[in-house]
């Protein structure tokens, strides 16, 4: 795509690169969460060790057989373990801004996965969420902001890619990359 | 103390009206985490004393909080039992040992859900935390007061969690009871609480040796019967006032926010004169500071009145019936009632009856108002069950602990104290 001929002013700069260590810090904590179970909240409530299977067998939707299917797959124990570690690659990418494109393109895939298995379909108040839904949920505005942070390159802009690649020679520009 | 239907019915809602709006109800829920999660899972531990009591805990135990290693029991028929226990609930088989020591040597636990006989308590459970073991020890905290002290020296040196298995503290109806009726003023100037542990049968067990040779004396016991009964024996228990006073005077304690200063008592074998040396009816008057009383009777010739805590105030009058029901009587109001649902009625609770406090009852009435399969009321078995999972969290987490050696060691003090003036009918310092 031909560049804009407009380049990103440093408030524009700042906000995409506040987005993408906001996204980044989510997936980072996520992961580590999963990772870091089992574990025993402050007050004593024990915390089970992570499994996707709730998740995946609650998938509704077009693809609820296939995740269905990975529920009671024995897969399943492999699968909890490349998503936990996953998310915590993920956060680490955005957050340090290091392999950005390649961690904005895992972000799109595991927040894809995670809005196909549960698609809000039924425009009703869902358990466990704290608003209703109809086709627009977290996930899928997550999955938005991540495509957004991918295609203004702000790795660029910001971050180790930067001391990997060399600071790009002009400003970063609006749309440059996608 | 037998209420009828209607005053039941009335006594219940009062109580539950007189909870509401107030913190009680939060109390009965979790708080929310606000430093991050500790990393960590189950508590590995051990059960040391799988007789009755000890099963009846493991029964309870919630395995998502505990993972049993290793059972230990000088008797092969109680360890054999309590492997029925872990397979019904689909554990894994533990170890088994008969010498504590060995399973020390031998077993890479954290802590240990002891529940031997009363006067092997402070032994083991210091031995158990000068070998860096965490412990939760049943009730009462051990045969005198030097044995008690040195529990709680030792768990202070080596900086072991160690509790002692009063369950009412983690019962959601005393704690409800406590924070919104009690704490909260609803009683008024209390001075007074009866406290009644009536039953009708014979406390004595019966049971065959493991096998025909089976000798016990190298564990300190002459002959098989009096390991079965050692409740019975001087040597070896403190009779009625530690395994079922103890219970109550340690929550009068905690109602009166007081120990005991001097307690008078009478009592004797009357019924059951067949070479038992504790008594089967026992009465105690406790005199706590600010001229408050309690009074403690249990007798094996009647269960009329099963069990419960009476306590009486200028405002009010709160009874606690069978560690499963709560009722409240203001004082001169005894006409208006709401309804709200507060005690848990989750499932579970023991299959075991083996429970020395349970009601010796010759005929089955005495019933609970929430029994389970295995005739015990589910609060029972909740109150276990939280007990277990809240020592593994204070082991885990630090979370505090809800009785503590602190509130046991008064109890158990105002209790032998108790045994010596019933045996010298004399009126004794505490």
């Amino acid at each position: 795509m031909k560049d804009n001929p407009e380049a990103l002013t440093s408030p524009q700069q700042v906000a995409l690169v506040l987005l993408r260590t906001l996204i980044g810090w989510h997936f980072l904590y996520e992961g580590f969460f999963k990772l870091w179970r089992p574990a025993w909240t402050r007050d004593g409530t024990m915390l089970g060790p992570w499994s996707s299977a709730g998740y995946l067998r609650a998938a509704n939707g077009p693809f609820a057989d296939v995740f269905h299917r990975l529920a009671a797959s024995s897969w399943l124990p492999t699968i909890d373990h490349v998503v936990a570690v996953g998310l915590v690659l993920v956060g680490l990418s955005l957050i340090l801004g290091l392999f950005t494109q390649a961690g904005c393109a895992g972000a799109l895939l595991l927040l894809t996965m995670f809005y196909l298995a549960q698609i809000p379909t039924r425009g009703l108040h869902e358990t466990g969420s704290e608003g209703a839904y109809l086709f627009v949920n977290k996930n899928l505005i997550e999955a938005a902001a991540v495509f957004a942070v991918f295609a203004f390159r702000t790795g660029r802009i910001a971050g180790l890619d930067r001391l990997r690649r060399g600071p790009a020679t002009q400003r970063p520009r609006a749309m440059e990359a996608a | 103390m037998n209420l009828t239907p209607e005053q039941e019915t009335l006594g219940r809602r009062n109580f539950l009206k007189a909870l509401a709006g107030t913190p009680a109800l939060a109390a009965l829920g979790v708080a929310a985490a606000t430093r991050g999660p500790v990393k960590g899972g189950p508590i590995k531990v051990a059960w040391l004393g799988v007789g009755g009591q000890g099963r009846a805990l493991l029964t309870r135990a919630d395995h998502d909080f505990v993972t049993v290693k290793a059972l230990c029991d000088i008797n092969p028929t109680s360890l054999q039992k309590a492997d029925e226990v872990l397979a019904k609930k689909n554990q894994p088989p533990a170890t088994h040992y008969a010498d504590w020591k060995d399973m020390l040597a031998k077993e890479d636990i954290e802590g240990v859900v002891m529940a031997p006989p009363l006067w092997m308590h402070a032994d083991i459970a210091c031995g158990l935390m000068e070998a860096g073991k965490h412990v939760l020890c049943e009730k009462m905290m051990a045969w005198d007061v030097a044995s008690c002290e040195r529990m709680t020296a030792c768990a202070k040196k080596t900086g072991k969690v160690l509790e002692i298995g009063y369950q009412r503290f983690y019962n959601p109806v005393y704690q409800a009871a406590y924070e919104g009726i009690v704490k909260a003023g609803q009683l008024g100037e209390m001075y007074h609480a009866r406290l009644v542990w009536h039953r009708n049968g014979n406390w004595r067990r019966k049971g065959e040796p493991p096998s025909p040779d089976y000798d016990p004396s190298r564990w300190g016991y002459p002959d098989f019967e009096h390991l079965l009964n050692w409740r019975l024996y001087w040597k070896y228990s403190q009779g009625l006032m530690a395994e079922l006073a103890s219970h109550q005077v340690n929550i009068a304690n905690w109602f009166f926010g007081a120990a005991p200063e001097a307690v008078q008592g009478s009592g004797g074998i009357y019924r059951f004169k067949d070479g038992r040396e504790v008594q089967d009816h026992v009465y105690a008057i406790f005199d706590y500071p600010g001229g408050r009383t309690a009074t403690f009777s249990s007798i094996e010739s009647n269960a009329f009145e099963n069990y419960y805590e009476m306590y009486m105030g200028t405002k009010g009058t709160l009874i606690l019936r069978a560690e499963t029901e709560a009722f409240f009587f203001p004082e001169g109001d005894a006409g208006h009632a709401t309804a709200v649902e507060v005690a848990a009625k989750t499932p579970g609770g023991a299959a075991l009856d083996a429970s020395e406090s349970k009601p010796a009852t010759q005929s089955s009435t005495a019933v609970g108002p929430t029994p389970t399969a295995g005739g015990e009321s589910a609060e029972r078995g909740i109150a276990s069950r939280n007990e277990i999972s809240r020592w593994a969290a204070a082991i885990r987490t630090g979370a505090p602990l809800l009785c503590g050696p602190e509130r046991a060691i008064h109890s158990a003090k105002a209790c032998i104290v108790a045994n010596e003036a019933l045996k010298t009918n004399q009126r004794l310092k505490v």
